[in-house]
C-alpha cells in the first residue's frame, strides 16, 4: 500500500496513515468508552445486574442459602392480601413521607431565607445549620436522637427540671413516628443549600421594584420568592421524596431493629429489611422493593405533571 | 556484590541438600501443628462475654498452634449479624445456634453434621446422655453441640416480694397466686409485680405445654394447640395486671437494652421470666440474693422441660473445622474451662463435669444446677429444634402480644390472627 502524501503544497510534504473514517470513528469512541468504562462497569455490575436479579428473586422464594425456586406470582399476592404488617409498614412511611418531606422543606426554605442575608457571620451559620446533614444518614445521629429522647435522656431530665412531667417519646407507635420525622426536619442541610442557591438567583431589581410599588414582606414573599425558586423546590421535593421512602438507618437504630413500639416506625425499607434479612425471605424482600419502585415511580411522574401548573422557568417567559 | 549473593545462594543451596530427608520429616510435623485461627460467634451479655475470652485464652494456651477470633454481639443484633455472613458464606467457623435458629441454618446446608467428629472421638461424648444430644439433632445428624440445660424459670427478689407479701410462694403455686400476688406487690410498692412475660414464646409455650399443649404440631406444619381459649385466658390475665398498673407496658421494657438495665436488677419488679441460666448473670448484675422458682401451674410437671438452648454449631464453609470440633470439645469436657465457665450456658451436659466444677460454684449457682436437676430427675424431656418458619411465627406472636398489650387488638382476636398467621407461615414452609 502505497502512502499517500498531501498534495498541493509542496513544504506540507508529510505522509499520513491511510485510516477509515470508520476505523477512526470507532477508536475514538473506544477512548471515550475507556474513559467512562470505571462508571459503566460499576453501575453493570453493582447496579444494573442486582436490579434485574432481584425482579427475577421476586418471583422466587428466594431464601437467601438454597437456590431459588420460582413460584410466580405468589410474593405479590402475599403482600397485598395476606400479611397486615405490609400494610403497617406502607401506611407508616406514606405518614412519613408527606409530613416529613414537606415540613423538611418549609424548614429548610425558612432557614435558607434567614441566611440569606448580608450579614458577616452568614457563613459560620451556614456551616453550622449544614452540620447536621453532613453527618446526615448516619448511624451516630440516630443514636444521639435516641439518647437525647431517650427515657432518661437530657430532654426528660431538663423537663424534671422545670417541673414537667417526663414524655416517653419513644413510648407510642404516633410519637415515636414522629420522632423519626423531626430527625428528618432537622436533617435540612442539603435541601438549605440547594435553596440558598436558588435565592442568590433571584435577581434584586424585582425586589426593588416591588418595593416601589408598596408590596410587602408577605406579598413579595409569594408573588416573588415562590415563583422564582419553584424549579429549585421541584427539584427538591423530588429528591426529597425519593430519600424519604428509603430512610431506612433512622428507624432501624431507633427502633433497634423491630420497628416498634406496636410497629409504629416499621418504615418500609425497614420491613424489607426485617423480612429480607431475619425472616430469610429474600425473594418477598425483592418483590417489596419492586413495589415501592412502582410507587416512587408512580409519585414522581405525579409530581412531574403537576409541575406545569406551579412550576415557572423563566426561559419560558414566566410560564 | 554478584558474588556475594552467589555464594551465599549456593551456600543455603548446600545446607538445604544436606538435610533434604530429615527436613521434610520436620515439614510434614510442622505442618500438622501449623497455626491456625478460627472465629467464633456467640451472643450473649457482659459476664458471658468475658467468661468466655477467659476460657479462650485457657485454650490457646493448651493448644498454642490454634488461634481465636472471638465475635459477641447481643442476641437481636447477633442474628442480624450472622444472617449475612451466612448468605456470604462466610460464616465463622464456630457460631452459637440457638434451637430457633438451628433448622434454619441446618436444612440451608450451612452447618457440618458434627457425627463424625464423634465418632472420631476428637469430641468426647462419653459422659453425657443421649437424650441431650437429641436437641442438636435435625433429621438424625447432629447440627448443633449442646452446652447445657436450661428450664424455663421464674427470678425472685426474695427480699424486696416479702417486703410487699406475707406468704413466699411456694412451689405449686397457681396462676390464681402470680396474679394476686403481682397485684399485691403493686399496691403495697407501687412498683411492677413482674417483668413482662418475655419471651412471649418461651413462656406462652410453657403455658401450653402445661394444658399438654404445644405451639407447634409433631410435624411443624400448623401450631400444636387446637382451642384460641388457651391464647384468649393466657393474654386477658396480663391484660388485668396490665390495667391495674402491676405489669409493665410492651414499650417499657423494649427500651431496655442489657441486663443490668432490666426491672428486676433496678428493684423496679421482684419477678422475672427468664431461663434458668440467666439467673446468674442477673443476681451478678443485681448483686443481690436472689431465689429462683418454678413457673406457676397446675400442670408445671409437663411444663418445664430440657431446653438445650445454645449450641455451638461448625459452619461448612469453615477450613478448619478440626480445630473448631477441637474447641467444642475443649467447652464441654475440659474441667478447668468448665470451672470458668460455671455453667452459665446452662447446666454442663456432662455429668462428669457437673459433678467436678460443684466445688467452685456459688451459692446463686448451685441453686441454678439444682432447680436443673430437679427437672431433669422428674421430667427428662428434651426440647426439639423449632420447624422452619419459627423465627417468622415468634415475632408474629411477639407482634400480637404488643398489640394486645397495647389494647389494639382483644385476645380473642389476637388468637385468631395468630392462628391464621403461624399457620400459613408454617404450612407454607414445612
Amino acid at each position: 500500500m502505497s502512502i499517500p502524501v498531501i498534495k498541493g503544497n509542496p513544504k506540507a510534504n508529510i505522509p499520513i496513515r491511510s485510516i477509515s473514517k470508520r476505523s477512526r470513528i470507532i477508536k475514538e469512541n473506544l477512548t471515550g468508552y475507556a474513559f467512562i468504562s470505571p462508571f459503566v462497569i460499576g453501575f453493570l455490575a453493582f447496579t444494573f445486574i442486582p436490579i434485574l436479579a432481584s425482579l427475577y428473586l421476586s418471583f422466587t422464594n428466594y431464601n437467601l442459602f438454597a437456590p431459588p425456586k420460582w413460584i410466580g406470582l405468589d410474593n405479590y399476592i402475599k403482600m397485598f392480601t395476606g400479611d397486615p404488617r405490609y400494610w403497617q409498614s406502607l401506611k407508616v412511611t406514606l405518614i412519613y413521607v408527606f409530613a416529613g418531606v414537606p415540613l423538611r422543606l418549609a424548614f429548610a426554605l425558612l432557614i435558607a431565607m434567614m441566611l440569606n442575608t448580608a450579614s458577616k457571620a452568614v457563613g459560620l451559620y451556614r456551616s453550622l445549620f449544614y452540620l447536621p446533614s453532613l453527618i446526615g444518614g448516619s448511624v451516630a445521629v440516630a443514636i444521639m436522637w435516641r439518647n437525647v429522647f431517650g427515657d432518661i435522656g437530657i430532654v426528660n431530665i431538663l423537663l424534671e427540671l422545670i417541673g414537667i412531667p417526663t414524655v416517653r417519646w419513644f413510648g407510642n407507635p404516633t410519637a415515636a413516628l414522629w420522632m423519626l420525622i423531626f430527625l428528618s426536619v432537622w436533617q435540612f442541610g442539603s435541601s438549605m443549600l440547594i435553596f440558598l442557591a436558588g435565592l442568590k438567583g433571584i435577581p434584586k431589581s424585582y425586589y426593588e421594584a416591588a418595593s416601589v410599588d408598596g408590596a410587602n414582606g408577605v406579598q413579595k414573599f409569594f408573588k416573588i420568592t415562590l415563583p422564582m425558586l419553584s424549579p429549585v423546590i421541584l427539584f427538591n421535593t423530588v429528591m426529597q421524596t425519593i430519600a424519604a421512602f428509603m430512610t431506612f438507618v433512622p428507624a432501624f437504630i431507633i427502633s433497634k431493629g423491630t420497628g416498634g413500639p406496636l410497629d409504629g416506625t416499621l418504615l418500609y425499607s425497614l420491613y424489607l429489611f426485617i423480612q429480607g434479612f431475619e425472616f430469610f425471605n429474600m425473594g418477598y424482600a425483592s418483590a417489596m422493593a419492586w413495589v415501592m419502585l412502582i410507587i416512587v415511580g408512580i409519585l414522581t411522574a405525579v409530581i412531574f405533571s403537576t409541575s406545569k401548573y406551579w412550576v415557572h422557568y423563566e426561559s419560558e417567559g414566566g410560564k | 556484590m554478584k558474588k556475594l549473593l552467589f555464594s551465599t545462594l549456593s551456600l543455603v543451596m548446600v545446607v538445604c541438600a544436606g538435610c533434604g530427608k530429615v527436613d521434610l520429616l520436620n515439614l510434614a510435623s510442622s505442618q500438622e501443628k501449623e497455626r491456625v485461627t478460627i472465629k467464633i460467634a456467640w451472643w450473649g451479655e457482659k459476664p458471658r462475654h468475658d467468661y468466655t475470652m477467659e476460657v479462650i485464652e485457657l485454650f490457646e494456651k493448651t493448644y498454642p498452634h490454634i488461634n481465636i477470633e472471638p465475635e459477641y454481639a447481643y442476641w437481636d443484633d447477633y442474628w442480624k449479624r450472622l444472617a449475612p455472613l451466612a448468605a456470604a458464606n462466610q460464616l465463622p467457623d464456630i457460631v452459637q445456634m440457638d434451637l430457633l435458629y438451628l433448622k434454619t441454618y441446618s436444612e440451608n446446608n450451612l452447618l457440618e453434621d458434627l457425627t463424625p467428629f464423634i465418632d472420631e472421638g476428637v469430641i468426647n461424648t462419653d459422659d453425657i446422655s443421649e437424650d441431650f444430644l437429641l436437641g442438636g439433632k435435625v433429621n438424625g445428624a447432629m447440627y448443633g453441640f449442646p452446652l447445657g440445660l436450661n428450664v424455663p424459670a421464674i427470678i425472685v427478689d426474695r427480699d424486696l416480694l416479702s417486703s410487699a407479701i406475707d406468704s413466699f410462694p411456694d412451689s405449686n403455686w397457681t396462676w390464681a397466686d402470680y396474679e394476686e400476688i403481682v397485684s399485691k406487690v403493686h399496691n403495697v410498692k407501687g412498683i411492677y409485680g413482674t417483668n413482662g412475660m418475655k419471651s412471649v414464646d418461651v413462656f406462652f409455650s410453657y403455658y401450653l405445654r402445661t394444658k399438654g399443649m404445644n405451639l407447634y404440631n409433631n410435624s411443624g406444619t400448623g401450631l400444636g394447640y387446637e382451642e384460641d381459649q388457651l391464647f384468649i385466658d393466657y393474654f386477658e390475665m396480663q391484660l388485668r395486671l396490665l390495667e391495674k398498673g402491676a405489669f409493665p407496658r410492651a414499650d417499657e421494657e423494649d427500651q431496655i437494652k442489657g441486663i443490668e438495665n432490666g426491672l428486676l436488677v433496678n428493684k423496679l419488679a421482684p419477678m422475672t421470666w427468664a431461663y434458668s441460666n440467666q439467673y446468674i448473670g442477673i443476681s451478678e448484675a443485681a448483686n443481690r440474693e436472689l431465689d429462683l422458682i418454678p413457673p406457676p401451674g397446675p400442670g408445671q410437671f409437663e411444663g418445664l422441660t430440657l431446653r438445650p438452648s445454645m449450641h455451638f454449631s461448625i459452619s461448612k464453609s469453615s477450613k478448619n473445622k478440626e480445630a473448631a470440633a477441637l474447641f467444642i470439645n475443649f467447652f464441654i469436657n475440659n474441667i478447668e474451662a468448665n470451672q470458668i465457665i460455671k455453667g452459665e450456658r446452662g447446666v454442663p451436659i456432662s455429668s462428669t463435669i457437673a459433678d467436678k466444677i460443684e466445688n467452685v460454684l456459688s451459692e446463686d449457682q448451685k441453686n441454678v444446677f439444682e432447680y436443673v436437676y430437679k427437672v431433669k430427675n422428674n421430667n427428662p424431656k428434651v426440647e426439639k429444634a423449632d420447624p422452619l418458619g419459627g423465627i417468622e411465627v415468634v415475632s408474629l406472636l411477639q407482634d400480637i402480644s404488643d398489640q394486645i398489650l397495647f389494647k389494639k387488638i382483644t385476645p380473642s382476636e389476637g388468637a385468631k390472627m395468630f392462628r391464621t398467621g403461624a399457620n400459613s407461615i408454617l404450612s407454607n414452609k414445612n
